[in-house]
């Protein structure tokens, strides 16, 4: 059939209902609220990463869903999460992006958070241990002890990354939640201590959702001139999608060849600790964490929903601690040949979840977006996105394709 | 009527040495030492024009070769200096010519340059630093019905040039893009 009229625009596809969702997934507010409150408030969000915070009194600040959160590192090397919200009037304690508490600050002492607006103090387990003129104002009705900062779940976990729940009693813990996801690149992100090298975000007009999605799909390597040809051979067909619990998905490797791409090498000498040369894994994570690691350099994505056509990602590049600066430089450029801000992929790859999200703003037409794809679970295959709404239809309680309809695991399985 | 010497211009560092030792600048003055700076000053508002003008090829002619070029920003969240793209005169070729290979986002870049200083050496050296703010005027970029035409400010830092002078020319022998921004959205594929 040529091109359609609205009726048979509108239809739905001829595809199992769960190889389809609804746009408005990508670009309705009270969905979007909803995802904020049922599905980011609840789960593990890996916030920084501990070579970010290398000393004791280090802190990093940092959100989720709109709560603003800072990490910091104790006296006793243990590093916690707390609301970075002043349990006086509200003022956001923290304002820079890193730094150090050993440094006193106008308002306050050497190793204390401090509130800048009324000098209330913490010490870095949270506890209050100042309060401006406590006996004066509050007499015996309220003291330090009363209104300590609002501790949050915190673990170091999975090649040293800082992971942050707000929920005080999660479904799953971490361990549980993402090992098995990671278990193919666990050896080698915990064989010896990472350190972060680069770091850059964007801020798309488009839906969090289309940015995971992309980072789950590898069919739009067609768009990529450098992975056609350093890559589209019988090994790359053959790379499987895994999907694991949880909504987790990981993309096994193959061997790239690098040389191929005018200007490009092998990445074979440096590559991660227990893998063979030149591999290329992927995890993604539900609801929206990705961990790429392309022999030598490892990244992470890291979306922040800002509205439901709007997203802020953070991208970080990671390679050994131990690097020689020889080494990290190589690494470095390993990285930006393709992923940096002025890298060949990236570019490309934000230009086409941009141009999804210019299609797909809220009140506009709702449309069927597929991922009906099936390969024998390889690389093209779209299993990966269709296990990822499965698991987004169950904490939502929405059907995807119909998002106004409970969700109904019946449905989602008897698909499959 | 008295005879006042040429003043070199704010921010240029003259001294015995460079004053006297430019090749292609013939006299020992403050006169012949700003020549030189002009020569730096030239070349770098040029190859302001010709990146503008996406005459990557004419660029790249300005360039020694031997050229080094690189985009660095500090950041102050993970308190590293990063270079988010380093690339010899071969690499930036080799990048160039694969250009038409890729998708990218055309919306022209504008760069306004001011040269702030340059500060010359006895082997006809010249270091520069520029202050530069580019702005994007999209095109292609994002819904080109509404934001076609519309100029937003894309990149802000400073250029760090180094250049060498012969035969009365200016060429450069590396320049460092040191960038403010690291929220960089889109990004880009050319060279900045």
């Amino acid at each position: 059939m040529a091109a359609k009229n609205h009726r048979q625009w509108t239809a739905e596809p001829n595809l199992q209902m769960n190889e389809w969702v609804d746009s408005r997934i990508y670009s309705d507010p009270q969905i979007f609220e909803e995802e904020l409150q049922k599905i980011f408030k609840k789960t593990w969000i890996p916030v920084c990463h501990e070579s970010e915070l290398p000393k004791p009194y280090d802190f990093r600040t940092t959100s989720i869903a709109r709560e603003p959160i800072v990490v910091c590192r104790g006296p006793d090397n243990e590093v916690r999460a707390f609301l970075n919200v002043c349990p006086h009037r509200g003022m956001i304690i923290e304002r820079r992006p890193s730094g150090s508490f050993l440094e006193g600050q106008p308002s306050g002492n050497p190793k204390r958070m401090t509130c800048m607006f009324h000098a209330w103090q913490y010490d870095m387990k949270g506890n209050c241990v100042y309060i401006s003129r406590e006996k004066e104002g509050f007499q015996d009705r309220l003291c330090k002890e009363d209104v300590g900062l609002r501790r949050l779940r915190c673990e170091v976990k999975f090649g040293g990354f800082v992971w942050v729940n707000l929920d005080d009693n999660p479904k799953v813990s971490l361990e549980d939640w993402a090992a098995p996801a990671f278990q193919c690149l666990r050896k080698s992100l915990d064989a010896e201590p990472l350190e972060v090298f680069h770091y850059h975000k964007a801020v798309v007009n488009a839906n969090y959702k289309l940015w995971h999605d992309t980072n789950c799909e590898f069919y739009h390597d067609f768009m990529h001139y450098h992975n056609r040809v350093t890559g589209f051979n019988d090994a790359y067909f053959a790379r499987k999608n895994e999907a694991f619990d949880h909504g987790h998905v990981v993309v096994g490797t193959f061997q790239v060849n690098y040389e191929k791409y005018e200007g490009f090498e092998s990445r074979a000498a440096l590559s991660f600790p227990h893998l063979p040369p030149n591999q290329w894994y992927m995890i993604d994570l539900f609801p929206g964490m990705n961990f790429n690691l392309r022999g030598s350099a490892l990244r992470c994505d890291i979306v922040t929903p800002l509205g439901p056509d709007k997203v802020m990602i953070e991208y970080r590049g990671l390679g050994l601690k131990r690097d020689t600066p020889e080494e990290r430089m190589t690494r470095i450029n390993h990285h930006n040949s393709i992923w940096g801000p002025f890298g060949r992929n990236l570019h490309e790859d934000l230009i086409g979840v941009q141009g999804q999200g210019t299609t797909m703003l809220p009140g506009s037409e709702p449309r069927r977006i597929l991922h009906g794809r099936h390969e024998n679970q390889t690389i093209h295959d779209e299993n990966g996105m269709r296990h990822y709404y499965e698991e987004w239809g169950r904490w939502m309680n929405r059907r995807p394709s119909k998002p106004d309809q409970p969700f109904s695991e019946a449905i989602a399985v008897a698909a499959e | 009527m008295e005879v006042r010497p040429v003043q070199p211009p704010a921010g240029f560092i003259v001294n015995e040495t460079n004053a006297r030792q430019c090749p292609g600048v013939l006299e020992t003055s403050w006169g012949n030492a700003v020549d030189a700076a002009n020569l730096v000053r030239d070349a770098i508002y040029r190859s302001t024009i010709a990146l503008d003008q996406q005459d990557w090829n004419g660029w790249l002619e300005q360039c020694d070769d031997e050229f080094q070029y690189a985009i660095k920003s500090w950041s102050p969240e993970i308190n590293k200096d990063m270079t988010y793209l380093a690339l010899d005169r071969k690499g930036l070729e080799n990048m160039i010519k694969l250009l038409p290979k890729h998708n990218t986002d055309h919306s022209p870049l504008t760069r306004h340059t001011s040269v702030y200083t340059v500060e010359m050496n006895g082997d006809a050296i010249a270091h520069a630093v520029s202050s530069v703010i580019i702005y994007q005027t999209l095109l292609d970029g994002i819904n080109s019905h509404i934001d076609a035409g519309e100029s937003r400010l894309f990149l802000v830092g400073k250029y760090i040039d180094k250049l060498k002078i012969k035969d009365n020319k200016a060429k450069f022998i590396s320049r460092e893009v040191r960038l403010e921004n690291r929220r960089l959205d889109k990004g880009s594929h050319w060279p900045i």
